[in-house]
């Protein structure tokens, strides 16, 4: 698993993916943490077959006891269903989800992380030094669906928008976004099920100050093409990629 | 090249189908019940006639009894070993997704920091262990309690039938009930068997 930290500037993000030993038949997924002083919030940690990648990646950064806090973006295997795992890993830790899915997430295997419903309007967690901000994204392409977005380092983490199906050495960040659209187009026609709720979420990032967006599969955003991004989903009609 | 041998029975599959046989005896015990209240109803019904009945109707009686407890903690024996043997399997599989993440990254700062965790999955696995094994025990001393429930219960059905050949009025009563009686013990015989092939297949993976 490889390690990246795309922001340090008082706090880090880190991005974790592109791993190597990962069986070819898995979807490739990006997982992040951000670390702040002595507390770290996982984002979607991923399935059961990249947590011990993920951990032994994850202890090169921070120690066990200071990883309080989970966030899953919604219910998905690829995104959350380690559950079981982590939970004897960081008995200690909270999971911050959509409170829609509490009941099916616990299917996982939960007995010791608490489970910490988000409501739907979205809110803030505190990390100490710095506050995230659970960002509603609902039907994109989950029910109960939330992004993370972080103000001071301008990071949006965007689950499965922004998505790409590339080859698991495909380089981190898109360089020329018309060549990536090809890789992204048939992932949001067929995922994002709703033309109302992508909009919705347009008119809310765009009031953001977002400097990287960095989606759970794929590759990350950066300036320009963040905005690029929002304008082409904007323009694609959803939820219609039905044979 | 041996022979083809028949695929293993997954653990958990064999101890899901020990309970789904008792289950399906259940009925059958029942009916063995209330074999014995009838017996009991028509010795009582033969008045002084029947007071040579009476050791006999009474020992069926107590046998459906037995069976209907015995098959209970059957049932519940094989539904604990089952939930046992998930958590056995979820401890152990973190235990190694565990161990695999300390020998591949002994040189990661924080990876003294795991170790806390590593001991209590461990000790989770031991306990669920040793719990597997003394259920386990239980269940192969439940299953051969009932074995011998039948066993007596086919003896007194034989029994009944010399007995009731003595009487006359009551005769044919009786005879069904214990015909009953032991064609309801043949069939129970025939799923603890079943059960027995099913916790050899638990065993052999063990
Ligand atoms: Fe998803
Ligand atoms: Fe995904």
């Amino acid at each position: 698993m490889k390690a990246t930290t795309i922001y340090d500037k008082g706090h880090q993000w880190i991005m974790f993916g592109r791993d190597p030993e990962k069986p070819e038949s898995i979807i490739d997924t990006n997982q992040y943490m951000i670390v702040a002083g002595n507390r770290a919030l996982l984002m979607d940690p991923g399935g059961i077959e990249v947590f011990a990648p993920m951990l032994g990646a994850i202890l090169h950064h921070a120690k066990v006891d200071e990883i309080t806090d989970i966030f899953a973006s919604h219910q998905d295997p690829d995104i959350i269903s380690s559950l079981g795992l982590w939970d004897q890993a960081l008995p200690h830790a909270k999971l911050h989800s959509p409170w829609l899915w509490e009941g099916f997430l616990r299917h996982f295997g939960m007995n010791n992380i608490e489970y910490v419903g988000i409501p739907d309007e979205g809110n803030e967690l505190n990390l100490g030094e710095v506050d995230v901000r659970f960002i509603p994204a609902h039907y994109l392409h989950s029910s109960g669906n939330f992004h993370v977005y972080d103000p001071k380092a301008k990071i949006l983490m965007s689950g499965d928008v922004g998505a790409a199906l590339e080859a698991s050495e495909a380089p981190l960040f898109v360089e020329d976004f018309d060549e990536h659209i090809p890789k992204m187009e048939m992932f949001h026609k067929r995922w994002m099920p709703s033309n109302r709720a992508k909009n919705d979420w347009v008119k809310r990032v765009r009031t953001l100050d977002i400097e990287y967006m960095a989606p759970q599969h794929g590759r990350i955003f950066k300036g320009e093409n963040v905005a690029r991004f929002i304008d082409w989903f904007e323009a694609l009609e959803v939820g219609v990629a039905i044979p | 090249m041996g022979a083809p041998t028949e695929p293993v029975e997954d653990k958990l599959v064999a101890l899901a189908s020990i309970a789904a046989e008792l289950h399906s005896v259940m009925g059958v015990v029942w009916s063995v019940s209330l074999a014995g209240k009838n017996a009991k109803v028509i010795s009582a019904q033969a008045g002084d006639k029947g007071l040579g009945f009476r050791p006999i109707t009474e020992s069926i009686d107590e046998i459906s009894q037995q069976a209907i407890r015995g098959v209970d903690d059957i049932s519940s024996e094989a539904l604990r070993l089952s939930k046992i043997a998930v958590h056995e399997q979820r401890s152990i599989d973190a235990y190694q997704r565990f161990n695999s993440v300390i020998k591949k990254n002994v040189d990661a700062k924080y990876i003294k920091t795991i170790l806390p965790a590593v001991n209590k999955v461990e000790q989770s696995m031991r306990a669920s262990i040793s719990e597997f094994k003394k259920s386990m025990n239980n269940l192969t001393l439940l299953l051969e309690t009932m074995d011998q429930c039948m066993l007596t219960a086919r003896a007194v059905a034989s029994v009944s039938r010399i007995v009731t050949s003595s009487g006359q009025e009551y005769r044919d009563k009786l005879t069904v009930v214990s015909n009953d009686l032991d064609k309801a013990a043949r069939y129970i015989k025939q799923r603890l068997l079943n059960s027995y092939r099913h916790l050899n297949n638990v065993n052999a993976q063990r």
